[in-house]
C-alpha cells in the first residue's frame, strides 16, 4: 500500500482545466466543499461537470467561472429553489447545460466501472431529452439482440476526477462512508484519479479491525485529504447537518450581485483546512 | 370544517391513496409533499408498502421533513438502505410501483416539462431538470404528479420540450400503466380511451368549472367525478406532526 495523503492544495492540483469532473453526495449532503473551495482559490477553469443531482457543488464553481459545461440530471437548490449561479449562467449563454436524467448518468458512472463502453437502460425513449443525448453522442436508441426490445445504450461516463468526502479514511486511501453512499463507490471505482477528503485520518490497524465497513479499497484511490467540516455547509452523516442558513445567505449574495463579496468572505480570505 | 384544511394536507391526503397496500413507492428531490404522503401511508392505510427514501432509507420513521429531501435526519428509523441506483435496477425490473414526481408544465397527454421555457435556441427560463422523469414516467405503473400552481401557464395543450414521456409519447405496452395529477385545485388522471387528461374530483370549495377555467386546455370529467375526500382531524395532526415548521407550504410561495 502506498501513502497518498495529501494537502488540499496539493491534491487540486491533480485537476487540471478542461477536466471532466464529479464528485460524491448527493444536493446537500456529503458534498466536498472543502476541496472545492479550494479549486476556486487556485483557479480552475473549464471544467465539465457531471452528477445525477448536484446542488451547491456545482453552482459555486460555475458562479466561480471553473466551468465550461455541466450535465445534470438536475440541478436546483432543493426547496430553496434555483442553483442561482446555474441559472444566471446558463441564461446568459456563459455555462453549457447538458440536460441528462438520474438513471443514464449513474449507469455511465456504472459502465466506467465496469470498463464496459456503454449500458442498456430502459425509459428515456419519447422524451426530448433523448434527441438531444443523440446528437451529443452520450445516448443512442438500439434494440436488443436477444428480444428485440428497444432500449437506450449510455456511453460510460469516466471521469478524470472524481473528488468524494468521507467521514474516515487511512492514508493509503482506504474509506469508511457511514449513511446513504450514494453512487460514491460506483465513482470510485469509474474515475481516472479519485481523491477523497475526510473528516478524520484513522490508522489502518482501525480499517482491518473491521473490513465490513470499507467501502472504498486503498487501490481505486489516489490521494486523501484530512478535511474536518469538509463538506460544510452541506451536511455529513453523523457529524454536522446542512447549515440551510448558510445557503440563504450564498442565494442572497448571487441575487443581490454580491456573489464576489461571498467568495471573499468564505474562500478568497480564509485559508484551506 | 372543510375551508379549515390547508390545501397542503388535501393534496398530500390524495397523493397518498394513490399508495396502495404491497405497493413499493419512490419519491425525489425537493419533495416535501411526497414524503409526506409515503409516511402517512405506510402510517395508516399502507402499512405492508416498502417506503423508499430519496435519501436512501428503507422505511424510515419521519419525525420531520426538511428543506432538503435528502437530509439523512429523514432516514431516521429505517431498517436499511437501498441506494437510487438500485432502485432504478428494481424499476427496470417493473417492482417499483409508484413515483411521484413534478412538473413545471404538464399537457394533455401527461407529457411533462422541467427543462427549459421557451426554445431549445432561445431559452427564456433554465429549470432544474428533470431528474427521473424521463426514465421513470413510462415505465412505472403508477406515476403521481404533483402541482401547486394550476393555472394555464402549467397547464399548457403542449408542452415546451417533453421532459417525462405522457401517453404520446409512449409505446404500447407503456399505455397500461397510470399517471395522476393531484393540483392544488383537484385531481386529474387519464382513465379514459384516448389517454388524455380527465377532471376526477375537484377540492373542497372549487369546481369543474374552475378547474377547466385554470387550464389550457379542454378537460374530459370522468363520469363518477366528485369532491376530493377530506382527510380527518386526527389524519391533519399526523401530517402536522411530521411537519411542525410548515416546510410542505413552502411549495405555495406567493
Amino acid at each position: 500500500m502506498k501513502n497518498v495523503l495529501s494537502s488540499v492544495e496539493d491534491a487540486v492540483k491533480l485537476v487540471k482545466d478542461g477536466d471532466v469532473m464529479t464528485t460524491g453526495g448527493a444536493t446537500f449532503h456529503r458534498a466536498p466543499m472543502e476541496f472545492l473551495r479550494e479549486v476556486v482559490r487556485q483557479g480552475k477553469k473549464d471544467l465539465v461537470l457531471i452528477d445525477r443531482e448536484p446542488a451547491i457543488d456545482f453552482d459555486l464553481l460555475i458562479g466561480a467561472g471553473c466551468v465550461d459545461k455541466v450535465r445534470a440530471g438536475l440541478l436546483a437548490f432543493e426547496l430553496l429553489g434555483f442553483a442561482p449561479n446555474f441559472r444566471k449562467k446558463t441564461e446568459a449563454g456563459e455555462v453549457i447545460t447538458k440536460e441528462g436524467a438520474c438513471q443514464p448518468i449513474i449507469a455511465g458512472f456504472r459502465a466506467a466501472a465496469m470498463g464496459i463502453p456503454s449500458l442498456p437502460v430502459k425509459g428515456m425513449l419519447g422524451s426530448d431529452l433523448l434527441d438531444i443525448s443523440e446528437i451529443l453522442g452520450s445516448q443512442m436508441q438500439f434494440e436488443d439482440p436477444f428480444t428485440g426490445e428497444k432500449l437506450i445504450a449510455v456511453r460510460a461516463i469516466e471521469p478524470d476526477v472524481v473528488v468524494l468526502h468521507a467521514q474516515y479514511a487511512d492514508e493509503y486511501g482506504n474509506v469508511r462512508i457511514e449513511g446513504p453512499k450514494y453512487e460514491d463507490v460506483i465513482k470510485a471505482k469509474a474515475g481516472k484519479t479519485v481523491i477523497v477528503t475526510a473528516e478524520e485520518i484513522i490508522s489502518n490497524d482501525e480499517f482491518r479491525k473491521n473490513p465490513d465497513a470499507t467501502c472504498i479499497p486503498h487501490f481505486l484511490v489516489d490521494a486523501v485529504v484530512l478535511a474536518p467540516n469538509g463538506a460544510y455547509p452541506c451536511s455529513c452523516f453523523n457529524r454536522y447537518d446542512t447549515d440551510y442558513d448558510h445557503i440563504r445567505g450564498y442565494i442572497d449574495a448571487v441575487n443581490s450581485d454580491t456573489f464576489d463579496d461571498y467568495l471573499n468572505e468564505h474562500i478568497h480570505g480564509r485559508a484551506s483546512v | 370544517m372543510s375551508n379549515q384544511i390547508e390545501t397542503a394536507d388535501l393534496m398530500i391526503y390524495a397523493m397518498s391513496r394513490e399508495i396502495t397496500n404491497h405497493d413499493t413507492a419512490l419519491h425525489g428531490v425537493s419533495s416535501p409533499l411526497p414524503v409526506l404522503a409515503m409516511s402517512l401511508a405506510l402510517k395508516t392505510h399502507a402499512p405492508d408498502m416498502a417506503f423508499i427514501s430519496g435519501a436512501g432509507g428503507v422505511d424510515p420513521d419521519i419525525e420531520r421533513i426538511y428543506l432538503s429531501s435528502f437530509d439523512p435526519r429523514q432516514n431516521s428509523g429505517a431498517s436499511g438502505y437501498f441506494g437510487l441506483h438500485e432502485v432504478f435496477d428494481l424499476a427496470q425490473r417493473g417492482e417499483l410501483k409508484v413515483m411521484f414526481l413534478g412538473s413545471a408544465q404538464i399537457d394533455k397527454s401527461g407529457n411533462t416539462n422541467l427543462s427549459f421555457i421557451g426554445s431549445k435556441d432561445n431559452i427564456k427560463v433554465q429549470l432544474p431538470g428533470g431528474a427521473a422523469s424521463a426514465f421513470l414516467m413510462p415505465i412505472t405503473p403508477q406515476v403521481v404528479i404533483w402541482s401547486t400552481r394550476h393555472t394555464p401557464r402549467t397547464f399548457v395543450e403542449e408542452v415546451d420540450f417533453v421532459t417525462g414521456q405522457g401517453y404520446n409519447h409512449r409505446s404500447e405496452a407503456q399505455m397500461e400503466n397510470e399517471m395522476t395529477i393531484v393540483s392544488n385545485l383537484g385531481v386529474m388522471n387519464f382513465k379514459n380511451s384516448n389517454r388524455v387528461m380527465q377532471i376526477q374530483s375537484y377540492h373542497p370549495g372549487h369546481s369543474v368549472d374552475e378547474i377547466q377555467e385554470a387550464t389550457g386546455f379542454d378537460l374530459l370529467v370522468a363520469d363518477d367525478v366528485s369532491e376530493t375526500p377530506v382527510p380527518t382531524d386526527e389524519t391533519v395532526a399526523m401530517i402536522k406532526a411530521m411537519d411542525p415548521d410548515g416546510i410542505r407550504m413552502s411549495e405555495f410561495g406567493k
